[in-house]
C-alpha cells in the first residue's frame, strides 16, 4: 500500500468567502474514502481542488497526489495529471458529455490527450471497458451521441471516460445520485472494482447509505470543515459528532412509517389522529380509484392497463425506474394527459374521462407537488402571491386580504410568515418544496399526487420534508399518491406499494408484503439493489 | 466597469427625460417658432443665438430639432405599438391554434418576413400615399412579423411548462391561464426588444420622411430636415449634422435602455 493522496490544512476561498477550510484527507491505494456532506458543505470544491479546477484561491500545508506536489503545479502540470493520474466521474451525464460527439470519441479522448496508444488500440480499450461496464453491444454504442442513449448508458459512458486511462485516483462526485437503485448499484460495483485493482477512490455524496456501500473510511463535511472522520463501520455505529448522527437519522431505509426522521433522540412512531379521518373506517369509497389506464405515444405504449386504489387517509407508493410510466400515470390521474383508455375516479366520482369544463369543479380535490417546484411557480410571483392565487381560485393575487390564510398555510409547512414577501428563487431547495406543498394544500385537497417530491433534496432536507408530509397526513387525513424511484423512501412513506415496470404494474400490495415477501422477480431484483446500513 | 455602465444607464435615462420634455412641451426648451422664416439670416453657421445654425430659409435648426422630437417619437411609438399589437394577436393565435391554422399563420409571417421591411413600407406608402398615418402603418406592419415569431415561440414554450400545468391542476380556466400566466411571462422578455424597436422605428420613420414619404415639409421632422440639408451639405453642414445626431442619439438611447432592461429581465 502506498499513499495516494495527502491533503493537509486545505483552504479554498472565492473572492474572500471561504468555501473550504482546514481540510485534512488521506487516501491509500486500494482504498475508498467517502466524503459526505450536504449541498454547500464544500465537498465538491474540495474534490475539484484535487484536479486544480476549484476556480478559487487554494492554500494548503500539503497537497500531494500520487507522489506529485500539486501545490507547485502550473496549468500545464495539472493538465498532465488530469485524466491520467486523477480523474473525476461527473454528476450530470447529460451535461458532461458533448452532445455532438460520439461517446466513443469522448471516452477515448482521455487516452488521446495524453498521447497514449494508436487509434485502433484506443478503440479496442474503449470497447473492452464498456463491455466490462455492462453496456450491451458496445461496438454500436460508441458511434452514438449522448442524446441517443438512455440515462444508464450515458452514466456508463461517463464512468468509462474517467476510468479509461487507468488513473490512480478516481473521484466520483455524486456519481450515483441521479440514478435508479439498480443503476446506482452497478456504478457502486464499478467503484468497488477500481478499489480492488489497487487504485484509490474518493467518493463524494450527500447520501451516507450509498457511500457506506463502498467506502472503507468516511469523512463527514459541514460548512467547509471536516467534522468527523473514521472507518465506515465505526462511523455508522458510533458516530461521535452530532451532525453525523443527524445524517444517519435522516436515512429513511428501514424506518417504520409515521416515525420522524429529522428528530434526534428516541425514535417514536406516531399514530394518525383518527378524529380527522371521519369517513376512513366507515366509508369504503377510495379517495382515488384508477381503472385500466392506458396510454401510447406514437404507437409506443407508455402505460398499459394500470389499475389501483388509494384508500382514504393512506399513502400509495408508486415505485419504478425511470421510463417505467410512473409520471405518465401521475399525469393521467391529474388530468394533464388524456388516456387512450381507462378511468380515474376521485372520491367515487368520475374524473377522467370527462371534458375539462365538467371536471373543473372537482379539481380542488386533487393537488400536485413536483420534483422541481421552481418550474411550477410563476417567476413573477412572490411566495405570498403564489399562495394567494391558489387560495382565491386565481381571482386574487393581493396578499393583504388573505394574510391570515397565507400565514396559516406557511405555518402548516413550518415556514415563517415573513417568507411571503420573498420570491421562490431566493429560497433553498427545501423551502421551495415546502412552498409547493403549501400551495397544493391551499384548496384543501383530498388527494395529493407527489411526483418525486424529495428526489432533488439532500438527505437531511428530505427527512424534514418527509416528516412534514407525514404530519400533514396524520392531521388532515389527506391521501397521497407518492411516486418515487427511491425504494427506501417508498418503504418509509407507504401503506400500500405498487411496483411499475415497462408501463405495467407488476405487483402491488401492502408495504409490508412488498418489502418482506416480494412475489415478482423484478421487485426482488429492486430490493436486492437497495442499499442498507449495518 | 460597473460605474461606467451605471453612468451609461443614467445618461440614457436623462436623455430620455429631455426627449420626453421636447415631445411634450417643446416651447419650454425652444421658445421660438419652428416655422418662422428669416431669409436675411439664412445659412447662419452655429453661433450663440443659433446654437445649431439656421437653414436655407433662416429657420433656427435647434428649435426645429426640439419641435421635431414629437412627430419622430409619435411615429416611433405608434408604429412599435401597432407592430407589437399585431404581433401579439398573430403570435398568440398561432401558438394556441390547432396545427393547421398555426401552419397557415406561420407561412403568412414567413411571406411578410421575406420582403425587406423598408421595401414593404415603401409598398404600403405606394398604395396609401405619403403622410404621418401611412408612415406609422407602414413601419408598424413591417415590424410585426418579427415580433409575432418571437411571441409565438415564447407562448409555445410556456404553454407546456410546469407553471401552466400547475395552474391547470389548481382548476384554472384557459382564459385565466392565458391572462395571468401566459401573456405576462411571454411579454416580459419582449420589453427590452420593444425598447430597441422604438429606436429602430424612429430611424425608419426618419428614413421615410427623408425620402419625402412621411411628414411633409416644412413641418419640422428629423428625416425631412436631413433631406433638406442634403442639398446644401457643401455650404451648411450643420443643417444635416444636427438632425442626424438627434436620430442617432434616440436610437442609441433606446438601445442602451433596452439592454439595461434586457439585463434586468435575465436577472429575474
Amino acid at each position: 500500500m502506498s499513499r495516494l493522496l495527502t491533503v493537509e490544512n486545505l483552504s479554498v476561498d472565492f473572492a474572500g468567502a471561504e468555501a473550504v477550510r482546514g481540510v485534512k484527507l488521506q487516501l491509500d491505494s486500494g482504498e475508498c474514502l467517502g466524503l459526505v456532506g450536504e449541498s454547500g458543505s464544500g465537498k465538491s470544491v474540495t474534490a475539484r481542488s484535487l484536479l486544480g479546477l476549484s476556480g478559487g484561491t487554494v492554500r494548503a500545508d500539503a497537497l500531494r497526489i500520487a507522489g506529485t506536489d500539486a501545490l507547485a503545479l502550473n496549468e500545464r502540470g495539472w493538465r498532465a495529471l488530469r485524466g491520467a493520474t486523477v480523474s473525476m466521474v461527473l454528476q450530470d451525464a447529460l451535461l458532461a458529455l458533448d452532445p455532438l460527439r460520439p461517446i466513443g470519441k469522448e471516452i477515448a479522448d482521455a487516452l488521446r490527450v495524453h498521447g497514449r496508444h494508436p487509434r485502433a488500440e484506443r478503440r479496442r480499450l474503449t470497447l473492452n471497458l464498456l463491455e466490462a461496464l455492462g453496456m450491451d453491444d458496445p461496438a454500436r454504442r460508441i458511434t452514438a451521441r449522448s442524446g441517443e442513449l438512455s440515462g444508464g448508458q450515458r452514466q456508463r459512458a461517463l464512468i468509462a471516460q474517467a476510468l479509461i486511462a487507468e488513473p490512480q485516483l478516481v473521484i466520483a462526485d455524486e456519481a450515483t445520485t441521479a440514478l435508479d437503485t439498480r443503476l446506482a448499484a452497478l456504478v457502486l460495483e464499478q467503484l468497488r472494482a477500481v478499489k480492488q485493482s489497487g487504485r484509490g477512490v474518493l467518493m463524494i455524496s450527500h447520501d451516507l447509505a450509498q457511500v457506506a456501500q463502498v467506502a472503507d473510511r468516511i469523512a463527514v463535511m459541514r460548512q467547509g470543515r471536516i467534522v468527523e472522520t473514521g472507518p465506515t463501520a465505526e462511523l455508522l455505529h458510533n458516530p461521535t459528532h452530532e451532525y453525523t448522527r443527524m445524517l444517519l437519522r435522516a436515512i429513511p431505509a428501514g424506518v417504520p412509517r409515521h416515525t420522524p426522521l429529522s428528530q434526534l433522540g428516541e425514535r417514536i412512531t406516531l399514530t394518525p389522529r383518527n378524529d380527522k379521518l371521519p369517513a376512513a373506517a366507515s366509508d369504503p369509497t377510495p379517495a382515488l380509484r384508477v381503472e385500466n389506464l392506458s396510454k401510447s405515444f406514437d404507437g409506443i405504449p407508455a402505460v398499459r392497463q394500470v389499475s389501483f386504489e388509494l384508500p382514504r387517509g393512506q399513502s400509495l407508493g408508486l415505485v419504478g425506474e425511470s421510463g417505467s410510466g410512473k409520471t405518465t400515470t401521475a399525469r393521467m390521474v391529474l388530468g394533464l394527459t388524456t388516456p387512450d383508455g381507462g378511468q380515474v375516479r376521485v372520491n367515487g366520482k368520475l374524473f377522467t374521462p370527462l371534458p375539462e369544463r365538467e371536471r373543473r369543479t372537482a379539481r380542488p380535490q386533487l393537488g400536485a407537488v413536483y420534483q422541481n417546484p421552481m418550474a411550477s411557480f410563476d417567476p413573477r410571483f412572490t411566495v405570498g402571491m403564489l399562495l394567494a392565487d391558489a387560495l382565491s381560485k386565481g381571482r386574487n393575487l393581493r396578499v393583504a386580504g388573505q394574510r391570515t390564510a397565507i400565514t396559516e398555510l406557511l405555518d402548516t409547512v413550518r415556514l415563517p410568515a415573513k417568507l411571503a414577501e420573498r420570491y421562490p428563487f431566493e429560497l433553498s431547495g427545501g423551502q421551495r418544496q415546502r412552498v409547493a406543498i403549501a400551495r397544493a394544500l391551499a384548496p384543501a385537497p383530498k388527494v395529493l399526487v407527489l411526483d418525486e417530491p424529495v428526489s432533488a433534496l439532500d438527505v437531511s432536507v428530505q427527512a424534514q420534508v418527509l416528516d412534514l408530509l407525514d404530519e400533514i397526513q396524520r392531521t388532515t387525513g389527506t391521501s397521497y399518491l407518492f411516486i418515487s424511484h427511491d425504494l427506501a423512501v417508498i418503504e418509509h412513506v407507504s401503506d400500500r406499494v405498487a411496483v411499475m415496470r415497462g408501463g405495467q404494474l407488476v405487483e402491488q400490495g401492502t408495504a409490508t408484503q412488498i418489502f418482506t415477501q416480494p412475489q415478482h422477480e423484478y421487485t426482488r431484483s429492486l430490493l436486492q439493489a437497495l442499499p442498507r446500513l449495518g | 466597469m460597473k460605474t461606467r455602465r451605471l453612468f451609461a444607464h443614467l445618461a440614457a435615462w436623462l436623455f430620455l427625460a429631455v426627449l420626453a420634455l421636447c415631445a411634450l412641451a417643446p416651447g419650454l426648451l425652444a421658445p421660438g417658432d419652428p416655422l418662422a422664416i428669416d431669409p436675411a439670416a439664412a445659412f447662419t453657421p452655429p453661433n450663440l443665438t443659433h446654437l445649431a445654425g439656421t437653414d436655407e430659409s433662416g429657420r433656427d435648426v435647434l428649435t426645429r430639432i426640439v419641435h421635431g422630437a414629437r412627430p419622430s417619437l409619435v411615429i416611433g411609438l405608434a408604429a412599435t405599438g401597432l407592430g407589437m399589437g399585431l404581433a401579439l394577436i398573430l403570435g398568440t393565435a398561432a401558438a394556441l391554434a390547432p396545427r393547421w391554422l398555426d401552419g397557415m399563420l406561420l407561412r403568412l409571417l414567413d411571406a411578410l418576413y421575406a420582403i425587406p421591411s423598408l421595401l414593404m413600407a415603401l409598398l404600403i406608402i405606394a398604395l396609401t400615399g405619403p403622410g404621418v398615418g401611412p408612415a406609422i402603418i407602414a413601419v408598424g406592419l413591417s415590424t410585426a412579423p418579427g415580433y409575432a415569431r418571437i411571441v409565438r415561440t415564447q407562448i409555445r414554450t410556456l404553454k407546456d411548462s410546469a407553471m401552466i400545468e400547475a395552474a391547470t391542476v389548481l382548476g384554472r380556466t384557459g382564459a385565466q391561464r392565458t391572462v395571468h400566466h401566459l401573456l405576462p411571462n411571454a411579454l416580459r422578455p419582449l420589453l427590452a426588444l420593444v425598447t430597441l424597436g422604438i429606436g429602430q422605428a424612429v430611424i425608419w420613420a426618419s428614413a421615410l420622411s427623408f425620402l419625402g414619404l412621411g411628414t411633409a415639409p416644412p413641418a419640422p421632422e428629423w428625416g425631412a430636415m436631413l433631406a433638406a440639408g442634403r442639398t446644401y451639405l457643401h455650404l451648411a453642414w450643420w443643417m444635416s449634422l444636427f438632425p442626424g445626431l438627434a436620430i442617432v442619439l434616440v436610437a442609441a438611447g433606446a438601445t442602451a435602455i433596452g439592454r439595461a432592461l434586457g439585463g434586468k429581465v435575465r436577472a429575474l
